[in-house]
């Protein structure tokens, strides 16, 4: 088996004065997708941004690829290109000029002192694939403040997809996007791992779609409750744990309903 | 006197020396205010640079309780009030707009005081409040220039960074921008241009060189690299214009060029926009628009 992409070492994150994650520890193997779940508040857009570097960490350790994150949150540039993130919102001021084109673009750029007309042709045909493969490329020449929600989305997935990552790291992606769209962008991210080997770190709160698509479960609410294969990590005791046991019978009643349904 | 006998008046005048210098000051400042500007107002510190403008007034009293020229005493003023103030924001847990109102207001009130205690003062407030173009010296023509190399040169280079750090500041750092260093030295180069530009344009129009180019080029562009050079190039186009309507209607020069700048920006507002041609190309080429008249 190949090196982890991501390896979490005993990690304390507060936001002012509470622990929001306190002494998580979890690896991401290459080429799988591992789901984050856990109720409102229980740290893991934290997790994710302390893990990136946006936020400040007060205990332990982050590897990317191998490298360890500084504590003023810096990896090496040739780690950080390898890397793609998605935000769970893309909230930015409307009247900042910039196109689905440029936006793109970005995601190929390496964000060092360079001249900006250097590489463009390449620059150009990465981004013309990118918004291909994620069926935006009639956006192209949008200003990204015209565009919808679920546009947006498939735009910042593209700006994912500029340049080959080997982590993508998801914060409740597909909020916003309609039933098709959400199946595509499922089946875009199996493509990616398994044909390029992508490995993918996704909070998400639809437990189903991780039962069926994620290959290992983090089930956090501050700290790791448990870790493993969705059929263990999302047993209605883990559930219990994380949610409490109204939200545990409430969820396994639609679900029987919706399979009773379905066989009938 | 026709005309004629103006324009004649008007172009011997830009065979003068000093009026050389304080077209291509005009144009230098023009060109540096609308190139930082274009970010400036994208990260809302149009308030920011017109503080940094009235603190200019605090430095240059200093500099003349210390009998030391104001002009040397300014640059590092600016730029250490632009840090502390900085610092300051950063760190109380206040509106950004009434901080700065406060330190724009206090270092105002305490720079006249200052300048109250020369006797001297009563002639040179006016030049600082309003500025004086034609009396841009070759020195200050040179370190201008030098000014917008280094600024170009930035915005250049780290062109990519600057965008994604303005437009997203989490996707910046998640992609390893340093947001401290580029901010940091962002603020220290605005501060530069602000104290540079004083003594051309005066303290209480040197953030229209700033604002008023880059709200123009926003109106007009359709993309960001659009923006930043129409930004800069309006900002060098109503310093020219200024000045000639200066020289042609007797009118001060730093205020000519503001209202250049007025004017530009109203045109901006009134022209069609790029984003209109855009949907108006769309529409008559779009065959779903096409009313089938021309089927036979």
């Amino acid at each position: 088996m190949s090196d982890p992409v991501l390896v979490v070492q005993d990690l304390t994150v507060y936001r002012e004065s509470y622990a929001a994650v306190q002494n998580v520890s979890f690896t991401v193997p290459a080429g799988m997708d591992t789901a984050i779940v856990g109720p409102n508040g229980a740290g893991k857009s934290t997790l994710i941004q302390a893990i990136l570097g946006i936020l400040p960490r007060r205990s332990g350790d982050v590897f990317a690829l191998g490298q360890p994150l500084s504590a003023k949150g810096r990896l090496p540039a040739a780690v950080r290109e390898q890397i793609a993130y998605l935000p769970q919102s893309f909230l930015f001021d409307r009247r900042i000029p910039i196109t689905v084109r440029e936006l793109v673009g970005l995601g190929w750029d390496r964000l060092g002192l360079q001249l900006p007309w250097v590489g463009q042709r390449a620059r150009r045909q990465a981004v013309r694939e990118a918004l291909m493969r994620a069926e935006a490329w009639h956006l192209r020449d949008q200003l990204v403040s015209a565009l919808s929600g679920g546009e947006t989305k498939r735009v910042l997935l593209a700006y994912c997809l500029a340049r080959p990552r080997r982590l993508l790291i998801l914060d409740e992606a597909p909020a916003g996007l309609d039933a098709r769209s959400e199946t595509d962008f499922y089946q875009l991210l199996h493509q990616l791992k398994k044909e390029q080997g992508w490995a993918i770190l996704q909070i998400s709160h639809d437990l189903d779609m991780v039962r069926q698509s994620c290959d290992r479960v983090l089930c956090l609410n501050r700290t790791l409750l448990c870790e493993g294969t969705p059929d263990h990590a999302l047993s209605p005791e883990t559930l219990s744990l994380a949610y409490g046991a109204d939200f545990v019978r409430y969820h396994h009643s639609c679900q029987a309903r919706a399979h009773y349904d379905h066989s009938d | 006197m026709t005309i004629q006998t103006e324009l004649v008046r008007a172009v011997e005048l830009f065979q003068l020396p000093f009026m050389q210098r304080a077209l291509m000051g005009g144009v230098l400042t023009g060109l540096m205010g609308g190139l930082m500007g274009s970010f400036t107002i994208l990260r809302q510190l149009s308030f920011f640079s017109d503080t940094l403008g009235h603190s200019a007034l605090l430095g240059i009293s200093i500099g003349f309780l210390l009998g030391l020229d104001p002009s040397w005493v300014l640059m590092p003023f600016t730029v250490l009030f632009a840090l502390g103030v900085t610092y300051f924001l950063e760190r109380a847990d206040l509106w950004t707009d009434a901080l700065l109102n406060i330190v724009y207001s206090a270092s105002l009130a305490i720079g006249i005081i200052l300048l109250s205690l020369r006797e001297d003062y009563q002639g040179g407030i006016n030049n600082l409040l309003f500025g004086d173009i034609l009396a841009v010296q070759t020195g200050d023509l040179i370190f201008s220039a030098m000014l917008l190399v280094v600024c170009a040169l930035f915005i250049g280079l780290t062109l990519r960074s600057q965008i994604l750090l303005t437009l997203h500041e989490p996707l910046a750092i998640s992609r390893g921008v340093a947001v401290s260093a580029q901010r940091t030295t962002f603020i220290v180069l605005l501060s530069l241009v602000v104290g540079i530009s004083i003594e051309a344009v005066g303290v209480l129009l040197i953030s229209a060189f700033i604002v008023i180019p880059a709200c123009a080029a926003r109106l007009l562009s359709r993309t960001f690299t659009q923006y930043i050079l129409i930004s800069a190039g309006l900002g060098a186009l109503s310093a020219i214009l200024g000045m000639v309507t200066s020289a042609f209607l007797y009118w001060p020069s730093g205020p000519s060029i503001v209202t250049a700048q007025l004017v530009l920006f109203v045109l901006a507002i009134i022209v069609p926009k790029p984003h209109s041609w855009g949907t108006f190309l769309q529409k008559i080429q779009s065959p779903k628009n096409s009313k089938g008249s021309f089927k036979k």
